[in-house]
């Protein structure tokens, strides 16, 4: 919704617009959508002149259509795809995170969402040497364990200080702050945030569903809204600024199906969904790094893969031999 | 059709203001358009496909194919007639900012290298160049982005499908802005569906659109999982509009998160989708149609 006021464009004064309230048309859909002629006469100003308002308003204020060849041809010029630095996520992913899309890793408290978003943070900032924005909205990242992580990487401070420099935190614990923080960085800090070395190519956040679920459920419609305009955020950041998004979500049961949380509304707005479970194994079940990765949404792969992996050995230490294919296990 | 005709139409109580078109233009508007009606005889009752200025929803919940459905029924308007497709214009309006391009390419290789003869690189790219596509982010937007494409559609005789994607993306947002009373939350939607009224009367072109099914049927009872979500949710206006509702859902049994592991690779691959289309016509008949398909790496097969 757009009001109309004085100086929109040529030929918009005060009086006129004083006139169009007074005929009840107060926004430029309301211009736009009524008969030109009739309200012309109304505001006794010549159809001409309220016929060009009304064309250069609605050429500022609507999407203008793109070939779909030109989109195309954008696409295949700007389309990265970000290894997570695990073989596994990256087999289910086909090879990666893509910019310009949203990936969504679900799964119950302890099936490693938050490890393995912190190892693709880490990953990206240090092999990719990308910069990482990562939304925290759990409370759950440490810089010790991103330190930890980067150990493992290399031994050289000043190396392991580089890639922390890249990966930007925000903390925030409510839906307000997420929304508040996701336009700001849609409206030019995502370029400032590159400034300090490799542009930013990827915006995690861990989790989405703890910022939204609290406000769901009953017969109001606030949070469903506030939940439409984070993916919006979201999806238009994706595209926009060609980054790869990565969020975290929970999982519900019903009727024995795991389902991703966050209800109906919200399943159709990542385009690749993965499950992270634990391996469920007859001795030290709580001890166990062992996790299993189902992709249940893509557009790229046939769904239902499963991989295993090995949360402690997330880069590159990790041998051949911690991770099989689930299928070959089975048969 | 070049011939420099003019249909003046005089307003006498403004007195001299004319509104003017070339016959061109009256001739783009009202005859050339293609007629979709052999878009996808399988889907819908015999002999029934959508007809000039027709309305259809396909309507489902997530994981029931809609895209991909809407990618096959897509790369049939805009392939050339030689590779079997039916060489129209089409717009797409991306609400949901959900458009894969990358998978649209895949799906629209696949086909056009299907035939005996491999067509040369030019031809995915005139037939991409029959794709219009236009993003929306609010329902705002939407009414002015319509109102805009108007100019497109009386120049451009090709173009013969508006597509959105989808119809249901503001639904939540207006539900909310509108305050506590009905008729203002739907005002916006029914503002759209009334432009597209007129642009489908006006422009004969037919209408596609997706519609997710978001909303539970709270009649009470609960009813099996498939039939929970199919109640159609969005204003009276858009209703009136549809003429073809297809109602996607997949085929339980074969596959779902829990018993994903156990199923056979050859079950998995063959997930089938099934889409019962409701026609209704205007002489208050209703047919029906019920079809399956699964899904490729090349697209929608229908069975």
């Amino acid at each position: 919704m757009v009001v109309l006021r004085e100086g929109m464009c040529p030929g918009l004064d005060a009086d006129l617009v004083r006139d169009l309230r007074a005929a009840d048309v107060k926004t430029v859909e309301d211009l736009v959508s009524s008969d030109t002629e009739d309200l012309a006469q109304k505001c006794s100003v010549s159809y001409r002149a309220l016929f060009a308002i009304r064309r250069v308003l609605l050429a500022q204020h609507t999407a203008f259509p793109v070939s779909g060849a030109d989109l195309y041809e954008e696409l295949l010029s700007s389309t990265a795809i970000l290894s997570t630095g695990n073989s596994s996520l990256d087999k289910l992913l086909d090879s990666g995170l893509y910019t310009g899309e949203i990936t969504e890793l679900s799964g119950g408290p302890g099936s490693g969402k938050s490890q393995v978003c912190f190892g693709v943070a880490v990953n990206i900032s240090y092999h990719l040497k990308q910069s990482v924005i990562f939304i925290d909205t759990t409370g759950g990242l440490t810089a010790r364990r991103l330190l930890q992580m980067l150990e493992a990487e290399t031994s050289n401070r000043e190396e392991q200080m580089e890639a922390l420099q890249r990966i930007h935190i925000f903390r925030l614990f409510d839906v307000f702050s997420l929304l508040d923080c996701l336009y700001s960085l849609r409206t030019g800090m995502l370029q400032q945030a590159s400034v300090g070395g490799g542009s930013v190519k990827a915006v995690i956040v861990d989790s989405v569903s703890a910022v939204i679920a609290p406000l769901l459920g009953g017969k109001q419609s606030e949070g469903m809204s506030l939940m439409t305009q984070v993916a919006g955020v979201l999806k238009t950041m994706a595209k926009d600024f060609n980054v790869a998004v990565l969020v975290t979500n929970h999982v519900t049961r019903s009727s024995s199906r795991v389902q991703p949380g966050l209800g109906v509304s919200w399943r159709h707005v990542p385009r690749t969904r993965i499950l992270l479970e634990r391996v469920e194994k007859a001795a030290a079940v709580s001890r166990s790094s062992m996790r299993s990765a189902t992709l249940i949404k893509s557009s790229r792969q046939l769904c239902h893969k499963t991989e295993e992996f090995d949360l402690q050995r997330w880069c590159h230490s990790e041998g051949p031999s911690a991770k099989r294919k689930l299928e070959d296990m089975d048969s | 059709n070049e011939r420099k005709c003019r249909v003046w139409r005089c307003e006498d109580e403004v007195g001299g203001v004319e509104m003017t078109e070339s016959g061109a233009q009256l001739f783009a508007r009202l005859e050339a358009r293609r007629c979709l009606k052999d878009i996808e005889p399988a889907l819908f009752p015999a002999d029934g496909g959508p007809e000039h200025g027709e309305v259809v929803e396909l309507h489902g919940t997530e994981g029931t194919g809609k895209t991909e459905l809407l990618y096959h029924l897509l790369c049939r308007c805009v392939m050339p007639a030689a590779a079997g497709g039916l060489e129209v214009e089409v717009v797409f309006v991306d609400t949901d900012y959900s458009l894969d391009m990358m998978r649209l390419v895949s799906v629209l290789d696949s086909r056009l290298n299907a035939g005996t003869h491999r067509p040369a690189p030019s031809v995915l790219r005139s037939c991409l160049a029959r794709l219009l596509v236009v993003h929306c982010s609010s329902c705002s937007q939407l009414l002015l982005t319509l109102h805009f494409l108007e100019t497109s559609l009386s120049s451009r005789p090709s173009l013969a499908l508006l597509l959105i994607d989808s119809i249901s993306a503001f639904y939540w947002l207006d539900r909310c802005e509108g305050g506590a009373s009905v008729t203002k939350q739907e005002e916006k939607l029914s503002k759209c569906a009334d432009l597209l009224d007129s642009l489908r009367r006006d422009y004969r072109i037919t209408v596609f659109a997706t519609c997710h099914a978001i909303r539970r049927n709270y009649s009470g009872q609960s009813s099996s999982s498939s039939s929970e979500f199919d109640r159609p949710y969005l204003c009276r206006s858009w209703q009136r509009l549809v003429n073809h509702r297809l109602l996607c859902s997949r085929e339980e049994g074969t596959s779902n998160m829990a018993t994903a592991a156990e199923g056979s690779e050859e079950q998995r691959r063959r997930q089938v989708f099934t889409v019962h289309c409701t026609s209704s016509f205007s002489s208050k008949t209703k047919s029906h149609r019920s079809s399956s398909f699964y899904v490729t790496d090349g697209g929608v097969k229908l069975i």
